[in-house]
């Protein structure tokens, strides 16, 4: 339990880190306000056009939710492979199993052409 | 005008800065020795009684303070390395070859006006930058230096690595959406979708090393391999090491997956807005990533700081300088001198066009590099965590130096390119990495 205090107390020591390092760069820099053109989003030197937000692929809304399927798979798999020695063919075949049926999904994918970027 | 008004007047600008700083210091060392004298013994009985908690507040200053240096040498790395691949010079001007360069663009980066554009969301903007530092910073708790030289050895080393690694996705896209930028959305939906495909990657590859080892703390997977170097898990898992490899450089944001700062493309992506030290910030925590990858990668793989073979001539240094008594004075007064002189010497004698103090300096500076060569061997010889450390920066280094050496090579793939290849070569190959190793063991039954 006191592990977790010193990576909060590490998090802790390196966001004050930080801001102190841009709080003394704030101090030392120059500033200009500028006129109304210095606050422009930079678009290659021509004024800004349309909705900044802009609509963006669906592909990466697709990714992002097979990443959460099989980053949860990995943490599984992480303490099944921890406990591996103990556990030998029984544990090989239910995980066997268990990947099994996320490939099906894997392959579901594969098949509707969402890993093929667009 | 008084006499001493008129002395000062004729000062320059660092004359007045020393004189008004050396009161201050004066006074602030009287009262530091005071304060010493009269709470010393209660402050060294609370530090003792508190002793885990000393050792990781030192351990974490050093390593926090340990990532900038970092950053510094292998900018400077890249700059020099790609320079001479290319056939050009390179850095050349600041300091010996060069190499004080990155140091001076990091003292400029502190110095630039560090702007916020108008429409940007001004607390998402600002905190991005410190999000991604932390997240590379944060894993260097975990790794073993040396032997009884890391920030942390947390039971779930490997796994708390991964975790804090991938909290730099929120901050890039925590810069990508609040700039305001058409590029910036860009870059940043683009570098959270790579990092994430390789992520799954990146952390499937090491289960065989996890089965291997039985652990997740990184030391103890660094002791399982210790001993020649045929006991290094390279050798267990060359596919685990090359779908690591390959998963490392794409979470590393190097070529040839640096899709995320294509400036061909989306001019320097997610950091388009940025300016001044919170851009600084996203430079460091890009090459303190280099390092970080480098170094998880010899730990996992190539024996930490375990030595490659045993040293075959094993010596015992049994060193008492205090046995010299007074002689240690004349030793410590004397030596310097006539080191300096003797090495002076031969210089003096045979270029005669060479002035007797340049002859002088040359003599003190390899008078110091002698010494602190006889230093370093003799603490080689003695101290384990000087061997650790020797041979696990060496290796780690090795592999910096590949990652600037694929830079220097290769060609940047297309994004399609990127993301299949994730999906469907490397995330298959992993799985089976996994079931082979696993097999393995059922079938050897060990």
């Amino acid at each position: 339990m006191t592990a977790i205090w010193y990576v909060v107390g590490f998090a802790f020591a390196g966001v004050s880190f930080v801001f102190l390092t841009i709080g003394f760069a704030w101090l030392i820099s120059h500033r200009n306000r500028g006129d109304i053109h210095k606050g422009l989003p930079y678009e290659s030197g021509i004024d800004t056009y349309g909705d900044t937000h802009a609509r963006f692929g669906l592909s990466f809304y697709i990714y992002a939710l097979l990443f959460v399927a099989f980053d949860i798979e990995v943490v599984f798999i992480y303490l099944w492979a921890i406990a591996f020695r103990d556990l030998l063919l029984g544990g090989f075949v239910s995980m066997l199993i268990f990947v099994a049926i996320l490939l099906l999904g894997l392959a579901y994918a594969w098949r509707k052409g969402v890993l093929t970027w667009r | 005008m008084t006499v001493v008004g008129r002395a000062w007047n004729r000062l320059t600008l660092p004359g007045k800065l020393v004189f008004t700083i050396v009161p201050f210091l004066l006074v602030g060392a009287i009262v530091v020795i005071a304060l010493v004298v009269i709470f010393g013994q209660l402050v060294l009985d609370i530090l003792a009684a508190n002793l885990p908690i000393v050792r990781f507040a030192v351990a974490a200053t050093a390593v926090l303070l340990m990532s900038v240096p970092t950053a510094f040498l292998i900018i400077y790395m890249e700059m020099k390395v790609i320079a001479l691949m290319n056939l050009r010079v390179g850095p050349d001007r600041v300091g010996p070859y060069g190499s004080l360069l990155s140091v001076v663009h990091g003292l400029k980066v502190l110095m630039k006006e560090d702007f916020t554009p108008t429409g940007a969301d001004r607390i998402v903007f600002t905190l991005a930058p410190v999000v991604v530092y932390l997240a590379s910073v944060m894993s260097l708790l975990v790794i073993p230096f040396a032997p009884g030289l890391f920030g942390q050895d947390l039971n779930v080393g490997l796994l708390y690595f991964f975790a804090v690694g991938g909290l730099s996705v929120v901050g890039l896209l925590m810069a990508g959406w609040s700039s305001f930028n058409k590029y910036s959305l860009l870059g940043g939906l683009r570098s959270a979708a790579q990092i994430i495909s390789y992520e799954i990657q990146l952390t499937l590859s090491v289960v065989g090393v996890l089965i291997l080892a039985g652990t997740m703390s990184l030391n103890q997977i660094v002791l399982h391999q210790s001993g020649s170097f045929l006991d290094w898990f390279a050798f267990k898992q060359p596919l685990g090491l090359l779908i690591f490899f390959i998963a490392a450089t794409a979470e590393a944001n190097r070529t040839p997956f640096d899709l995320t700062e294509a400036d061909s493309e989306i001019v320097a992506g997610f950091a388009t807005e940025y300016s001044g030290m919170r851009f600084g910030f996203f430079f460091f925590a890009e090459y303190v990533n280099v390092f970080i990858m480098s170094a998880l990668l010899v730990t996992l793989f190539f024996g930490g700081w375990t030595a490659p073979f045993d040293w075959p001539w094993p010596v015992h240094v049994d060193l008492n300088p205090g046995a010299l008594g007074v002689g240690l004075l004349f030793l410590l007064a004397l030596a310097p001198l006539v080191g300096t002189i003797v090495l002076a010497a031969p210089f003096w004698i045979a270029r005669s066009s060479m002035p007797t103090w340049q002859a002088l300096i040359i003599g003190f500076v390899l008078f110091n590099l002698l010494v602190g060569l006889g230093v370093f061997a003799l603490a080689f010889l003695g101290w384990e965590w000087v061997v650790g450390l020797f041979w696990f920066l060496g290796k780690t280094y090795a592999f910096v130096f590949t990652f600037v050496w694929m830079r220097g090579t290769l060609p940047r793939v297309r994004i399609d390119q990127l993301m299949g290849f994730a999906w469907k070569w490397l995330l298959p190959a992993s799985l089976l990495n996994l079931f082979v190793t696993a097999g393995a063991i059922v079938a050897l039954g060990r």
